[in-house]
Protein backbone atom coordinates (compact mmCIF):
# COMPACT_ATOMS: atom_id res chain seq x y z
CA UNK A 1 0.00 0.00 0.00
CA UNK A 2 1.01 3.60 -0.53
CA UNK A 3 0.15 5.97 2.32
CA UNK A 4 -1.08 9.39 1.19
CA UNK A 5 -1.03 12.37 3.56
CA UNK A 6 -2.71 15.76 3.22
CA UNK A 7 -2.08 18.77 5.42
CA UNK A 8 -3.51 22.20 6.12
CA UNK A 9 -5.34 23.82 3.20
CA UNK A 10 -4.94 20.75 0.99
CA UNK A 11 -6.47 18.50 3.65
CA UNK A 12 -9.35 20.91 3.99
CA UNK A 13 -10.09 20.76 0.26
CA UNK A 14 -9.71 16.98 0.04
CA UNK A 15 -11.76 16.65 3.23
CA UNK A 16 -9.44 14.03 4.65
CA UNK A 17 -6.00 13.87 6.15
CA UNK A 18 -4.94 10.46 5.04
CA UNK A 19 -5.78 7.73 2.58
CA UNK A 20 -4.15 4.67 1.06
CA UNK A 21 -3.85 3.40 -2.46
CA UNK A 22 -2.89 -0.05 -3.64
CA UNK A 23 0.68 -0.33 -4.85
CA UNK A 24 1.19 -1.86 -8.26
CA UNK A 25 4.52 -2.79 -9.82
CA UNK A 26 5.98 -0.01 -11.95
CA UNK A 27 3.92 2.69 -10.27
CA UNK A 28 5.36 6.19 -10.52
CA UNK A 29 4.60 9.35 -8.58
CA UNK A 30 2.91 10.83 -11.64
CA UNK A 31 0.36 7.97 -11.60
CA UNK A 32 -0.70 8.89 -8.05
CA UNK A 33 -0.80 12.61 -8.86
CA UNK A 34 -2.94 11.98 -11.95
CA UNK A 35 -5.35 9.71 -10.12
CA UNK A 36 -5.83 11.85 -7.00
CA UNK A 37 -5.66 15.09 -8.98
CA UNK A 38 -8.60 13.95 -11.10
CA UNK A 39 -10.59 13.14 -7.98
CA UNK A 40 -9.71 16.34 -6.12
CA UNK A 41 -8.86 19.03 -8.70
CA UNK A 42 -9.50 21.95 -6.34
CA UNK A 43 -7.09 20.55 -3.79
CA UNK A 44 -4.37 19.84 -6.32
CA UNK A 45 -4.69 23.41 -7.65
CA UNK A 46 -2.89 24.56 -4.49
CA UNK A 47 -0.38 21.71 -4.15
CA UNK A 48 3.05 23.33 -4.39
CA UNK A 49 5.19 20.65 -2.78
CA UNK A 50 5.20 16.87 -2.92
CA UNK A 51 7.22 14.71 -0.56
CA UNK A 52 7.97 11.01 -0.72
CA UNK A 53 9.10 9.51 2.58
CA UNK A 54 9.52 13.00 4.12
CA UNK A 55 11.77 14.31 1.33
CA UNK A 56 10.65 16.84 -1.26
CA UNK A 57 10.43 15.43 -4.77
CA UNK A 58 10.23 17.37 -8.03
CA UNK A 59 10.63 14.47 -10.46
CA UNK A 60 7.12 13.16 -11.03
CA UNK A 61 8.59 10.13 -12.83
CA UNK A 62 10.02 8.88 -9.53
CA UNK A 63 9.37 5.14 -9.20
CA UNK A 64 7.41 4.26 -6.07
CA UNK A 65 7.88 1.36 -3.70
CA UNK A 66 5.36 -0.54 -1.65
CA UNK A 67 5.04 1.17 1.75
CA UNK A 68 6.03 4.64 0.54
CA UNK A 69 4.52 7.69 2.24
CA UNK A 70 3.51 10.56 -0.07
CA UNK A 71 2.49 14.00 1.15
CA UNK A 72 0.80 16.68 -0.94
CA UNK A 73 1.33 20.14 0.47
CA UNK A 74 0.38 23.77 -0.17
CA UNK A 75 2.91 26.59 0.20
CA UNK A 76 4.28 26.69 3.71
CA UNK A 77 3.39 29.48 6.11
CA UNK A 78 5.21 28.68 9.31
CA UNK A 79 7.22 31.12 11.38
CA UNK B 1 19.30 19.85 28.30
CA UNK B 2 16.51 20.14 25.75
CA UNK B 3 17.03 19.28 22.12
CA UNK B 4 18.22 22.32 20.13
CA UNK B 5 15.58 21.71 17.45
CA UNK B 6 12.02 21.17 18.59
CA UNK B 7 8.39 21.35 17.53
CA UNK B 8 6.13 21.63 20.54
CA UNK B 9 2.72 22.79 21.68
CA UNK B 10 3.84 24.49 24.85
CA UNK B 11 5.46 27.90 25.12
CA UNK B 12 9.23 28.20 25.38
CA UNK B 13 11.51 30.27 27.57
CA UNK B 14 13.95 32.49 25.69
CA UNK B 15 16.16 32.60 28.79
CA UNK B 16 16.31 28.81 28.97
CA UNK B 17 17.09 28.54 25.26
CA UNK B 18 19.88 31.10 25.49
CA UNK B 19 21.29 29.45 28.63
CA UNK B 20 21.37 26.12 26.78
CA UNK B 21 23.06 27.80 23.84
CA UNK B 22 25.72 29.43 26.03
CA UNK B 23 26.42 26.15 27.83
CA UNK B 24 27.78 24.69 24.59
CA UNK B 25 30.86 26.91 24.26
CA UNK B 26 32.80 29.61 26.08
CA UNK B 27 34.04 30.90 22.73
CA UNK B 28 30.67 32.48 21.90
CA UNK B 29 31.03 36.23 21.43
CA UNK B 30 27.62 37.04 20.01
CA UNK B 31 24.13 35.55 20.03
CA UNK B 32 21.43 36.82 17.65
CA UNK B 33 17.85 35.78 18.28
CA UNK B 34 14.57 36.01 16.39
CA UNK B 35 11.25 35.70 18.19
CA UNK B 36 8.19 35.34 15.99
CA UNK B 37 4.94 36.15 17.74
CA UNK B 38 1.25 36.29 16.88
CA UNK B 39 -0.27 39.53 15.64
CA UNK B 40 -3.88 40.62 16.10
CA UNK B 41 -4.09 42.06 12.58
CA UNK B 42 -3.28 40.64 9.15
CA UNK B 43 -4.18 41.56 5.57
CA UNK B 44 -6.52 44.27 6.81
CA UNK B 45 -8.45 42.01 9.16
CA UNK B 46 -8.54 41.52 12.91
CA UNK B 47 -7.12 38.15 13.89
CA UNK B 48 -8.40 36.54 17.07
CA UNK B 49 -6.49 33.26 16.85
CA UNK B 50 -3.87 31.51 14.75
CA UNK B 51 -3.78 27.74 14.48
CA UNK B 52 -0.71 25.86 13.31
CA UNK B 53 -0.44 22.50 11.63
CA UNK B 54 2.74 20.65 10.67
CA UNK B 55 3.92 17.58 8.83
CA UNK B 56 5.74 16.77 12.04
CA UNK B 57 8.35 14.23 10.98
CA UNK B 58 9.35 16.12 7.85
CA UNK B 59 9.26 19.51 9.56
CA UNK B 60 11.57 18.32 12.33
CA UNK B 61 13.95 16.72 9.85
CA UNK B 62 14.04 19.89 7.76
CA UNK B 63 14.62 22.07 10.84
CA UNK B 64 17.52 19.84 11.91
CA UNK B 65 18.93 20.13 8.40
CA UNK B 66 18.53 23.91 8.54
CA UNK B 67 20.43 24.06 11.83
CA UNK B 68 23.29 21.94 10.47
CA UNK B 69 23.46 23.97 7.27
CA UNK B 70 23.48 27.25 9.20
CA UNK B 71 26.25 26.04 11.51
CA UNK B 72 28.39 25.06 8.52
CA UNK B 73 27.53 28.06 6.34
CA UNK B 74 28.12 30.75 8.98
CA UNK B 75 30.68 28.93 11.14
CA UNK B 76 28.33 29.07 14.10
CA UNK B 77 29.25 27.59 17.44
CA UNK B 78 25.64 26.57 18.08
CA UNK B 79 22.07 27.27 16.93
CA UNK B 80 18.61 26.51 18.27
CA UNK B 81 15.25 26.46 16.49
CA UNK B 82 11.95 26.00 18.37
CA UNK B 83 8.54 26.22 16.67
CA UNK B 84 5.19 25.90 18.40
CA UNK B 85 2.38 23.99 16.69
CA UNK B 86 -0.81 24.82 18.53
CA UNK B 87 -3.45 27.56 18.67
CA UNK B 88 -2.10 30.95 19.70
CA UNK B 89 -3.52 34.40 20.36
CA UNK B 90 -2.11 37.88 19.85
CA UNK B 91 1.19 38.32 21.65
CA UNK B 92 1.84 34.62 22.06
CA UNK B 93 5.20 33.19 21.03
CA UNK B 94 5.37 31.17 17.81
CA UNK B 95 8.98 30.57 16.85
CA UNK B 96 12.38 31.15 18.42
CA UNK B 97 15.70 31.08 16.63
CA UNK B 98 19.07 31.70 18.20
CA UNK B 99 22.44 31.69 16.47
CA UNK B 100 25.71 31.83 18.39
CA UNK B 101 29.01 32.75 16.82
CA UNK B 102 32.40 34.14 17.76
CA UNK B 103 31.37 37.54 16.38
CA UNK B 104 28.10 39.39 15.83
CA UNK B 105 28.04 39.54 12.02
CA UNK B 106 27.83 35.78 11.58
CA UNK B 107 25.23 35.52 14.34
CA UNK B 108 22.99 38.18 12.76
CA UNK B 109 23.37 36.78 9.25
CA UNK B 110 22.67 33.22 10.35
CA UNK B 111 19.61 34.16 12.38
CA UNK B 112 18.07 35.99 9.41
CA UNK B 113 18.98 33.16 7.06
CA UNK B 114 17.44 30.49 9.29
CA UNK B 115 14.06 32.21 9.65
CA UNK B 116 13.90 33.02 5.93
CA UNK B 117 14.74 29.44 5.00
CA UNK B 118 12.35 28.04 7.60
CA UNK B 119 9.46 29.90 6.00
CA UNK B 120 10.34 28.49 2.59
CA UNK B 121 11.32 24.94 3.51
CA UNK B 122 9.60 23.71 6.65
CA UNK B 123 6.14 22.14 6.19
CA UNK B 124 4.13 24.15 8.67
CA UNK B 125 0.89 25.98 7.89
CA UNK B 126 -1.03 28.63 9.76
CA UNK B 127 -4.74 29.36 9.76
CA UNK B 128 -6.04 32.70 10.95
CA UNK B 129 -9.40 33.17 12.62
CA UNK B 130 -10.96 36.52 11.72
CA UNK B 131 -14.45 38.04 12.03
CA UNK B 132 -14.95 36.98 8.39
CA UNK B 133 -14.12 33.35 9.20
CA UNK B 134 -11.07 31.15 9.07
CA UNK B 135 -8.48 31.26 6.31
CA UNK B 136 -5.19 29.54 5.63
CA UNK B 137 -2.21 31.80 5.17
CA UNK B 138 -0.30 30.95 2.03
CA UNK B 139 2.15 33.82 1.81
CA UNK B 140 5.34 34.17 3.75
CA UNK B 141 6.52 37.80 3.61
Amino acid sequence: MIRILFFGPVAERVQMRETQIVFTAGMRLQDVVASLGAQHPQAFDIVSFTAVNQAQVKDMQLPLNDGDEIAFMAKFSGG
Amino acid sequence: MTNPVRIQQEDFSQDAEIAALKAVSKRIGGIATFLGCARDFSEGRDVSEIGFEAYGSMALAEMNKLRSEAIARFSLLEARIVHRVTNVRAGDNIVFIAAAAEHRAAAFDACRWIIDELKQRVPIWKKETTPQGESWVTQHP
